[in-house]
């Protein structure tokens, strides 16, 4: 067997600045002119590893990019893997304050390339018959969207800026301001498109290097400044997310997110809370998880996820029973604050919440949310039943189940983390295997998951992706490789950039993710030309991105015993497990 | 739940409609003196063509054609209706060509088994819930495999010399065959543990007749035993639900042949039949 030799890609093989879109190539001199303003000149340098410094992490994870008048910089509701810095000339911010945003046509949005029906029909005999073949030579698809080309990029723009400035509020952004930053290092997806006014120039850094950088800082000035942010432009919106704020008054609203308190529980960076809390069943609410309120206590405040989910649970004999989970945007401790503005006697929560791996969370202090719960008119029996409706329908409150055995199982095995967890109902389930078989003919031949994994009751979690709400995954993929589809926000494996590192797949604690020995067209294993040992890249469920019907292995099942359920859907979750 | 049965409820209701508008078309068809055997034996061969289709249906998964479960359901209600139609056509009468009987055999080995897989799929994954680990079908060759190493580890390996040959006489006695492939099928199926009862009582009568280290090996041989036997079980009820498909899906391309010849048949002797 021949074997085509291939060096291994190696983390910065290919910097930020050599990808598409970029103008020009970082140089040592345009990194040396940037380390010499703020706000890089107030990082110290000293702090970083030799390994990895500060010159290089510039040099390797930004790029300094041009925009003209109208070009989008970024959508909302695309996800973040980027934050930017204006260096020159300014951007606009689309705001949503009764008015409405900058509609999907606008700004280019399409659906994903999906297989057309000859291509899908054609998989049949197309797949190859041996394992795992990549196209090494594959380029992006061009995008077919009403671009224009500027800047050695192809980009897509607002037609008449003033029009929409008229039209549609926003907001001015001058240089020396970040954007981006939090969806960026939040991992979650853009909250507000912006656009270029007239000509700008703007350093784009990948969020490896924004982390890496916030690692190392020894001042922490990045770090202050990203939480300025959030309470200055992302708090009121985060807030109106959850109908007990909807009507809240400009000044009360002003107040209270000046007085909010950030709370964080775990660490940001490390996936190991994850990893300890799947290993190491013994850790209950009691153990290993900390408290935010305890049951019996007088909440300080309401608790508002940001990030990373909670756990609901209650003394039961001698130990604790988990009765519910809150994911980001629900909300801990109204019931309780309530009551007393009824009784005017302080009432200790009936449960616990605690926090599962690393949180983030926000505190309204308890007379805020008294002032609001009075101004809102809601003091009344009838009117606190009815925001209590409001809270349940929005879904903003708790994920209950009916068994709460299997509630808590989900919750310790941490399955809680999934946006589409795939769940096998095994009363149901034949175990005919078509779900992996026609996941197998969607995936060239190979099977994205395994019919295999833990037993809840009577329901397996097969060892397939969940694609989680936080994925840890992503954390310390050197290139990017992994990383929230645009459009649906999706997690995706990229096969050009994948280095096979391994890092996402030792990090998954699911073991969604494999590590698989690939092959040429001829089905050649391809070996690295120095080390002589195959090349490795990771694979795992995408979901069926490019399949017309989504995912096959759902459709497959004659039983209807295979389902895909989104955790953070309280609705769905309880639709889900009470069929 | 209360969903499910609703729909069960208007799926019979559909089911019985359709049903007595065929019975009352081909009467009023057969009061013209006009022969219903042309039409029944279309319709049927539509049925025949679309639950075949279902197995085709099944290898395109990835193209949006609908969940497979909705197919399946579909499957079983054109199933039963097939049968109505079927024994429209053929009168609830045995035929007398050789071609007729061995078209009537297969249609109803194919329906039967049909109906039989139905039923297995509604209870055995009840069963196999029930009973061991949740293990696939091609690993539990291997997951016997590493059982019986164990145990031969624990009989042999380990054995001192001083130590007596209780051990490994009950092993050859009554173990080997056990651990050596699946047994016990018939039991499995029927849900009998008879076979187990009486193992545990061998291993009870030697026990005392062990020093307390063998005890020991003893009692982890027993829970090997469990496990094997477990296995077993799992093994068993699996390659069921795999193998009534070998029976179905042959016999439903046959079923196929034999209805195509027979239909052309009955058309080049139309003319002649009366």
């Amino acid at each position: 067997m021949s074997e085509p030799s291939i060096s291994r890609p190696r983390r910065w093989d290919k910097p930020f600045s050599l990808e598409p879109g970029s103008e020009d190539e970082m140089t040592d001199t345009a990194v040396e002119i940037l380390l010499g303003k703020p706000p890089f000149s107030e990082i110290d340098p000293a702090g970083f590893k030799r390994s990895l410094p500060l010159h290089d992490i510039i040099k390797n994870d930004a790029r300094i990019i041009g925009f003209d008048d109208g070009d989008i910089v970024v959508r909302r509701g695309d996800w973040g893997n980027s934050a930017f810095f204006i260096l020159s000339g300014n951007v606009r911010v689309g705001l949503e304050r009764g008015k409405p945003t900058l509609p999907d046509e606008i700004l280019g949005r399409h659906d994903n390339k999906v297989k057309t029906l000859w291509e899908s029909f054609a998989q049949l005999w197309r797949n190859h018959s041996v394992p795992e073949v990549r196209k090494l030579d594959s380029v992006f698809s061009k995008s077919e969207l009403k671009t224009r080309h500027a800047h050695n990029s192809t980009r897509i723009y607002l037609q008449e800026v003033s029009a929409v400035l008229d039209k549609y509020h926003t907001a001015r952004l001058d240089a020396g301001h970040w954007f981006g930053e939090l969806a960026a290092l939040g991992r979650t997806s853009r909250v507000a498109t912006v656009f270029s006014e007239g000509v700008s120039q703007l350093l784009e850094i990948r969020w490896q290097g924004i982390r890496d950088i916030l690692r190392h800082d020894q001042n922490g000035k990045l770090k202050q400044y990203i939480e300025d942010a959030f309470r200055e432009r992302a708090l009121a919106a985060f807030l109106r997310t959850t109908p007990l704020f909807h009507d809240c008054q400009p000044e009360l609203m002003q107040r209270i997110v000046d007085q909010v308190e950030f709370h964080t529980f775990g660490n940001y960076d490390s996936p190991k809370p994850f990893k300890d809390l799947i290993e190491n069943q013994d850790h209950t609410t009691e153990g290993g998880e900390p408290v935010i309120i305890r049951e019996g206590d007088y909440p300080s405040g309401i608790v508002m996820i940001r990030s990373g989910l909670a756990r609901i649970s209650q003394r039961h004999y001698n130990g604790r029973r988990t009765v519910g989970y809150l994911s980001p945007g629900q909300i801990f401790g109204l019931d309780e604050i309530r009551a007393e503005v009824q009784s005017l006697t302080p009432v200790g929560c009936s449960t616990q919440l605690s926090a599962i791996g690393h949180l983030n969370a926000v505190l309204v202090p308890t007379a805020l949310v008294e002032e609001l719960l009075k101004q809102n008119g809601s003091v009344g029996a009838a009117d606190l039943h009815e925001v209590k409706t409001h809270v349940s329908d929005s879904g903003s409150n708790s994920v209950k189940i009916n068994d709460d055995t299997l509630l808590s199982q989900l919750v310790d095995q941490n399955f809680v983390q999934g946006t589409s967890l795939m769940v096998i109902d095994l009363e149901r389930c034949t175990r005919c295997d078509d779900c992996v078989r026609a996941c197998s003919t969607a995936h060239d031949n190979n099977p994205r998951f395994i019919r295999h994994g833990p037993i809840l009751n009577q329901y397996m979690v097969p060892n397939s992706c969940l694609h989680c709400v936080d994925p840890i995954c992503m954390i310390e993929c050197p290139t990017g490789a992994i990383f929230r589809d645009f459009a649906q926000g999706d997690i995706i494996i990229n096969e050009q950039t994948c280095i096979g590192c391994a890092q996402c797949a030792s990090n998954c604690p699911f073991d969604a993710i494999r590590m698989v020995d690939i092959r040429d067209s001829k089905g050649n294993i391809i070996v690295d030309s120095k080390t002589r040992s195959p090349l490795t890249q990771a694979t795992k469920c995408d979901l069926c991105i490019d399949q017309k019907g989504g995912p096959a292995c759902e459709r497959a099942c004659p039983h209807d015993a295979l389902f895909r359920v989104d955790m953070q859907d309280a609705a769905q979750v309880g639709e889900a497990f009470s069929r | 739940m209360k969903h499910f049965w609703v729909q069960q409820r208007i799926t019979f209701l559909v089911f019985t409609v359709i049903s007595l508008l065929i019975l009352a078309g081909c009467y009023l068809f057969s009061i013209t003196l006009s022969k219903t055997s042309f039409a029944s034996g279309t319709i049927l061969l539509l049925c025949i063509f679309f639950l075949a289709s279902y197995q085709l249906r099944k290898k395109i998964s990835f193209l949006p054609l609908g969940s497979s479960a909705a197919w399946l359901r579909f499957h079983i209600f054109i199933g039963f209706l097939s049968f109505v139609v079927f024994a429209l056509h053929s009168r609830l009468q045995i035929p007398n060509g050789l071609l007729e009987v061995i078209l009537f055999l297969t249609y109803y080995i194919v329906f039967l088994s049909g109906i039989f897989g139905w039923f297995l799929s509604r209870t055995i994954p009840y069963r196999l819930l029930s009973r061991g680990e949740e293990v696939l079908f091609e690993r539990i060759p291997m997951h016997r495999n590493k059982i019986h190493d164990r145990v031969k580890t624990l009989i042999f390996d380990d054995a001192q010399p001083e130590q007596g040959a209780a051990l490994p006489d009950f092993y050859h006695k009554h173990l080997q065959e056990f651990f050596e492939g699946p047994r016990h099928q018939i039991s499995h199926i029927l849900h009998s543990e008879r076979h187990l009862h009486q193992l545990k009582q061998k291993i009870s009568a030697l026990q005392p007749f062990l020093d307390e280290q063998e005890q020991v090996r003893l009692q982890q041989i027993a829970e090997q035993i469990q496990l094997k036997d477990d296995l077993d079980y799992q093994y068993i009820f699996q390659a069921i639900i795999k193998l009534w498909l070998f029976v179905h899906v042959p016999l439903t391309y046959s079923l196929i042949i034999f209805s195509l010849y027979h239909a052309l048949a009955a058309c080049a002797f139309a003319s002649t039949s009366g």
